[in-house]
């Protein structure tokens, strides 16, 4: 395929990229869903509490990704693949709360969503992890505990910046607003969470020694 | 802005989250290989070719549809609307509601009446 070839196939709308582009393409779409779905995994699963949830959702997301922006720059990809993963999770919650009224109405107990108690669904490290292992998943659940107790906007604004490392402008696009409306929402979830670990656990997340 | 604690306590958090992602288990890096894979065969897949001609059809439906619904209405109004304003004076008025069992024949003296009215 010639370059003329390879550009028209790419601008024209429903034909397959072929060829060396197509390949350089699906490298670097490739790379950066390796790159980025780790961390992906471990936001979806803050925002549902469930794993295997939290994987079907991200798979969700690179399949979309994939389907309907592979042909955008790599540099627009991480805000759009954010956007379509936090929709992913914010449907998945809608989908629960109908659930759960069915459940209700039905008169059987709601999932155990509603009386969900992170320390007792934490699970049990002693003997599997050194000391310093096990301070790190304690840290991390008395934080993930924390996030999802922040209002959504908040905790998505916190997950994105913190965890993912996009920036303002970058999280706006995946949140779908303002970046003034990030800067709030990111600031208020920062100090939220401070006060609330500090005030819990002042060794993990308090001032460090010295300072 | 960020002072020196939000610095401090943001530096721990993502330590804490980073360490997280580093404990993830094989199974699960397995399943999120097998889903970027599905991912990635998305590329090879021909996008529907009537997705592109969606807007421009679904204008001309609604178009067809706005056509079709006036024209009904017109012929609808001709026909059938002074029975229903005869059926509502029915209903509304303080005739007796037997009448209403021969409503059959009493819409067949009003088409009676349109029919030697325009003869």
């Amino acid at each position: 395929m010639d370059v003329n070839t390879a550009v028209f196939a790419l601008s024209w709308p429903g034909t397959p990229i072929t060829g060396t582009l197509a390949l350089q393409k699906e490298r670097q779409l490739n790379r950066f869903l390796a790159e980025i779905e780790r961390r992906a995994l471990r936001i979806a699963e803050i925002g549902v509490r469930d794993r295997d949830e939290a994987l079907d959702l991200v798979q969700d997301a690179m399949i979309k990704l994939a389907r309907n922006y592979s042909e955008r720059s790599d540099e627009e990809w991480t805000p759009l693949f954010y956007r379509i993963l936090q929709n992913g999770v914010r449907d998945w919650h809608r989908r629960q709360a109908v659930r759960n009224r069915v459940m209700v109405w039905f008169g059987r107990k709601p999932s155990d969503d509603d009386d969900y108690d992170a320390i007792a669904a934490a699970p049990d490290p002693i003997g599997r992890a050194p000391d310093e292992e096990l301070q790190n998943n304690e840290a991390m659940q008395s934080l993930e505990t924390a996030v999802r107790e922040l209002p959504t906007r908040q905790r998505e604004a916190f997950m994105l910046r913190m965890f993912e490392g996009l920036d303002v402008a970058g999280t706006a696009v995946a949140m779908s607003c303002s970046e003034g409306s990030v800067k709030t929402h990111y600031s208020r979830a920062l100090h939220a969470l401070r006060e609330r670990l500090e005030e819990h656990r002042p060794g993990e997340y308090g001032p460090m020694e010295g300072e | 802005m960020m002072n020196e604690q939000d610095e401090t306590f943001a530096k721990k958090a993502k330590a804490a989250f980073d360490a997280s992602v580093d404990e993830l288990d094989a199974a699960t890096l397995s399943r999120l290989n097998r889903g970027r894979h599905a991912a990635l065969a998305e590329l090879a897949r021909p996008k529907h070719q009537w997705s592109r001609w969606m807007p421009a059809t679904g204008v001309a439906a609604a178009v067809l549809v706005a056509v079709v619904l006036l024209q009904t209405s017109s012929v609808v109004n001709e026909v059938v609307g002074p029975a229903s304003v005869t059926d509502m004076e029915i209903l509304l008025g303080e005739d007796s509601i037997e009448m209403l069992e021969d409503l059959e024949f009493y819409s067949w003296i009003d088409v009676a009446d349109m029919d030697s009215d325009v003869g």
